[in-house]
């Protein structure tokens, strides 16, 4: 295999998820239209457009969920349009959802257990019979979760079954548990909404902590006090990128004020 | 093999497969207006056609009588499993899993209570035109398995004039697509369900007084007729009533074939393969929509 | 009754947590002197009974865990009880071979075809899931009956040999009973460690959330496979030993009902815990032996007690034996330092 002479692709180096003329329809609704987008790598990318704008469709191709119509999308350099879910997740891209998807049945302290779980190796044989290894790796992912809840402050509540939490929480969660395993793409679908003010200044703060330990973060959003925190800001109407820049220069741009904040 | 034979199996293929189809035809109309999958649809046939059994035993009632009255014991068992099964479990936050079980019981049940009271013969039941056979190229099919097959049509066609045509179709559907909304213009969604399973067991009604004369009634005919039914409204789309008598058919003549070609033995490992397959190569188009991931 | 764990040192020799576990021990230590004296005072007719709670608890647990832990509805127990059942019929009566080597052979077969058939069905989900199994348990059924080579069809295998265990023969309902429960004891310890792994994690996760298990790297569709592979095993291993017990099996035995039982089994004892099962499996053996007099009544019974199990004790038996557990010895708050 030849390499330096003709690279096949022109992907600046700093670029971890590049998203290239992705189109998807259902039926005849027309969601996404050619849409390009580039994540940098520990960047905060920020997604923003009005509802039914397609964001939460583009995440669902990102993350494996919806194979796109047309186009393709590349992760660390290579195109991952025909890789499942879990190796994408296996290879660092994580999501979380719109509404969200705690274990119910399951304590906060459990639910984050099991966020663990690529972290371990153990077949299930060695885990029926409770190997030293296989007890060796929970203990790790117990201790790795005590942790996790420490830091984000789920402590009071690890014992609590994460179905009855409030909706905040639940987010939290969502994102404590998807952060657990060290991804390095983390993308979040709207995790403001639903949260008061408090919650979302310690999102914020959260976000910002994570990223700065080299976190790339794909956040989705109404909110814009949350949006503050992305360096670039992509903003998505009627399934096409209308603009993409630092979110000052979109916010000034009279396409994106037109459309979106519908000034 | 003779074309005879051939014809013969043909003729036989083609009403059970109006059988089957008024079964998943039932089904389909449960799950068009509650979204639940009634495993009992068969049962509901069993129920019909002990009733007409007992009442022209019994009471001596001229056929027809006595099928009217196996239909409406159909619906009344319908109208009982959605107050006494369907409802409870949902207002308990019951999951699919929990109403597919609940009507898998109240299969069992009827089942047992036949046997409890029939014990394990079969028994046999008078048709219309009695016992005659018209011939049709050398080979015979019996009276009432043309009646079996007109009425099968006219059922079909009446259902979907109800559903098109009449206000009370309307709110059913209505009631089902969208309860909240149905509930702010007033219609009734709780009674628009129960008439759904009463509509679904009249149907399966039909279909019980209809098949007993040909097959004799025996306590475990339900679940295959459900399983059957079931075939049916899969290859017709599950949403779509009208599709269930085509699914019908068509499992009706592969089974037919299976029996010229293979061995009647072998004609439920078919049947049941056919499901198996056909719902393995539709996953996402079972229920007409696509499922949606978070939002 | 909660009580402030003492938390000085040198009261800590009692704190609720030892207090708890002591009860345990005793309540568990009573137990097996409970079970190792049953079989000397009750009578061959109920040791029977007993012998085949522990092998419906067995092929139970599958599905136990397969509803429980991946809410998946499966019919088709019976398949694999009955291809392990034929397996040690045909290999011990036709070959002469070893009970163990036909055990083996069975569960490979069960295995594998759990695995094939497993894994396109597996991708349906609720309904559809359910009624492929229960197509499945009729396809079983009527192959048996058919492939009467193999199986005898209706008229069945006889003659089939008892187990030999380093030279005892397990001839008698008293034998198999020491010989079948200290298995089943074995089995469950597994599925209990099982349960509570990193793969139990990953089950449950998968069960409230699989989309979201999905995400966090919870290959759901091979785990589901896994399970119902591991189901298919035990309804196997159930199967051939009930075939050495009994030695003679027919198509009876593995019909949709016998598929019912089994679900029946795990509902009514609770899917949610490992030790649920063996309620349920109590309660398929012995009620239909208690109303035997009566005629064919307990399939109404067993109809009856599956709807109001499934409308009104979710979680079964055994949920509400560890809700009457946890009431009378809530878990004490962990202690401040040490890990749970
Ligand atoms: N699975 C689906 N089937 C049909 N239409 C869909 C599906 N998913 C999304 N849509 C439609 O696509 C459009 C965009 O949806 P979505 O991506 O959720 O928007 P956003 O997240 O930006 O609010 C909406 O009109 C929605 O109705
Ligand atoms: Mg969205």
């Amino acid at each position: 295999m030849t390499r330096a002479d003709a690279p096949l692709t022109t992907t600046p180096s700093s670029a971890l998820l590049e998203v290239r003329a992705v189109s998807k329809s259902f039926g005849g609704l027309h969601v996404l239209r050619a849409v390009d987008l580039t994540i940098a790598r520990g960047s905060i990318t920020g997604l923003i457009g009005p509802n039914g704008a397609g964001k939460s469709t583009l995440f669902n191709i990102v993350s494996g969920f919806l194979a796109p119509d047309r186009g393709d999308v590349i992760y660390h350099g290579r195109p991952i349009g025909r890789i499942s879910v879990v190796d994408r997740s296996r290879a660092g891209l994580v999501r979380t959802f719109q509404t969200p998807q705690v274990f119910g049945h399951l304590t906060v302290r459990e639910n984050l257990v099991a966020g663990c779980h690529k972290l371990g190796r153990s077949g299930m044989l060695a885990d029926m019979l409770g190997l030293p290894l296989a007890r060796r790796e929970l203990a790790q992912m117990q201790r790795r979760a005590a942790l996790t809840a420490a830091r984000f402050s789920l402590e009071p509540v690890a014992d609590v079954l994460a179905g009855k939490l409030p909706v905040g929480q639940q987010r939290l969660l969502e994102l404590a548990r998807a952060a657990i395993a060290d991804p390095e793409l983390l993308c979040l679908d709207e995790p403001s909404s639903g949260l008061n003010g408090d919650e979302v200044d310690q999102l914020a703060r959260m976000l910002t902590q994570l990223n700065e330990e080299g976190m790339t973060v794909f956040l989705v959003s109404h909110d814009m006090e949350l949006m503050g925190c992305a360096a670039t800001v992509n903003v998505l109407c009627f399934g096409e990128t209308i603009a993409s820049g630092p979110f000052a220069a979109v916010k000034a741009d009279p396409r994106v004020r037109e459309a979106y904040l519908g000034a | 093999m003779t074309t005879t034979l051939f014809i013969q199996s043909l003729l036989a293929g083609l009403t059970n497969g109006f059988v089957y189809g008024l079964i998943g035809l039932g089904i389909s109309v449960i799950f068009r207006g509650t979204r639940v999958v009634n495993a009992m649809q068969g049962d509901f046939a069993l129920v019909a056609g002990i009733a007409a059994c007992l009442a022209l035993d019994w009471l001596g009632l001229p056929i027809a009588v006595g099928f009217l009255g196996g239909i409406i014991a159909g619906a009344l068992v319908g109208w009982a499993v959605e107050l006494l099964l369907i409802r409870p479990t949902q207002a308990r936050g019951g999951s699919e899993d929990s109403l597919l079980l609940v009507t898998l019981g109240g299969a069992f049940a009827v089942s047992a209570a036949a046997l409890l009271y029939f014990g394990r013969d079969s028994r046999s039941m008078p048709g219309f035109g009695g016992n005659r056979s018209l011939d049709v190229f050398d080979a015979a099919i019996r009276v009432h398995a043309v009646w079996l097959i007109a009425i099968a049509i006219v059922v079909v066609v009446a259902l979907r004039l109800f559903y098109q045509r009449t206000p009370l179709g309307q709110s059913i559907l209505a009631a089902s697509i969208d309860p909240e909304g149905a509930a702010t213009i007033g219609i009734n969604v709780p009674r628009m369900r129960t008439l759904t399973f009463m509509l679904g067991g009249a149907v399966g009604g039909v279909a019980g007084v209809l098949v007993s004369p040909l097959i004799t009634i025996h306590y475990e005919m339900g679940l295959l007729l459900t399983l059957k039914g079931f075939t049916a409204a899969i290859v017709g789309g599950l949403g779509n009533p009208f599709g269930a008598i085509m699914g019908g058919l068509l499992l009706g003549l592969v089974e037919a074939m299976a029996i010229v070609f293979v061995s009647s033995g072998y004609k439920d490992v078919i049947a049941m393969s056919l499901l198996i397959l056909i719902m393995i190569a539709m996953p996402n188009g079972l229920l007409g929509r696509r499922g949606r991931v978070g939002g | 009754m909660s009580v402030e764990p003492i938390r000085a040192p040198a009261a800590a020799l009692l704190t609720h947590r030892h207090l708890r576990r002591l009860v345990g021990a005793t309540l568990a230590l009573a137990g097996i002197a409970i079970w190792a004296a049953l079989p000397q005072v009750l009578s061959r007719g109920t040791v029977d009974l007993l012998v085949f709670t522990a092998l419906y608890a067995i092929a139970g647990l599958g599905v136990a865990f397969l509803l429980g832990q991946c809410g998946i509805v499966s019919l088709a127990q019976s398949v694999f009880y009955g291809i392990g059942a034929y397996a040690t019929a045909y290999c011990c009566t036709t070959w002469g071979w070893p009970w163990y080597a036909a055990l083996v052979i069975g569960m490979v077969i069960s295995g594998a075809t759990a695995l094939v058939i497993g894994w396109p069905v597996l991708r349906l989900s609720g309904y559809f899931l359910a009624l492929a199994t229960l197509a499945l348990a009729t396809i079983g059924h009527v192959l048996f009956l058919e492939w009467d080579w193999l199986t005898g069809g209706t008229l069945g295998v006889g003659g089939i040999p008892q187990i030999s265990l380093f030279g005892l023969v397990l001839n008698t309902p008293q034998k198999f009973y020491y010989f079948i429960w200290p298995l089943a004891a074995l089995i469950y310890w597994l599925l209990y460690n099982l349960l509570h792994s990193r793969s139990g994690y990953a089950m449950r996760a998968m069960r409230d959330a699989p989309a979201a298990a999905l995400v966090l790297g919870i290959d759901v569709h091979k785990l589901k496979v896994r399970i119902f592979v591991l189901s298919a095993l035990l309804g196997s291993l159930a199967g051939s030993l009930f075939a050495n017990y009994v030695s003679f099996v027919s198509v009876d035995s593995f019909g949709v009902d016998r598929a019912v039982s089994f679900l029946l089994l795990a509902v009514v004892g609770g899917a949610q815990s490992v030790i649920g099962p063996l309620f349920g499996a109590a309660f398929v053996t012995l009620v239909p032996n208690l109303l035997s007099r009566v005629g064919d009544v307990h399939p109404l019974l067993f109809a009856g007690v599956l709807v109001v199990a499934v409308i009104f004790l979710p979680q079964g038996m055994g949920g509400l034996v560890t809700t009457l557990w946890r009431r009378l010895w809530p878990p004490a708050p962990p202690a401040p330092g040490s890990g749970t």
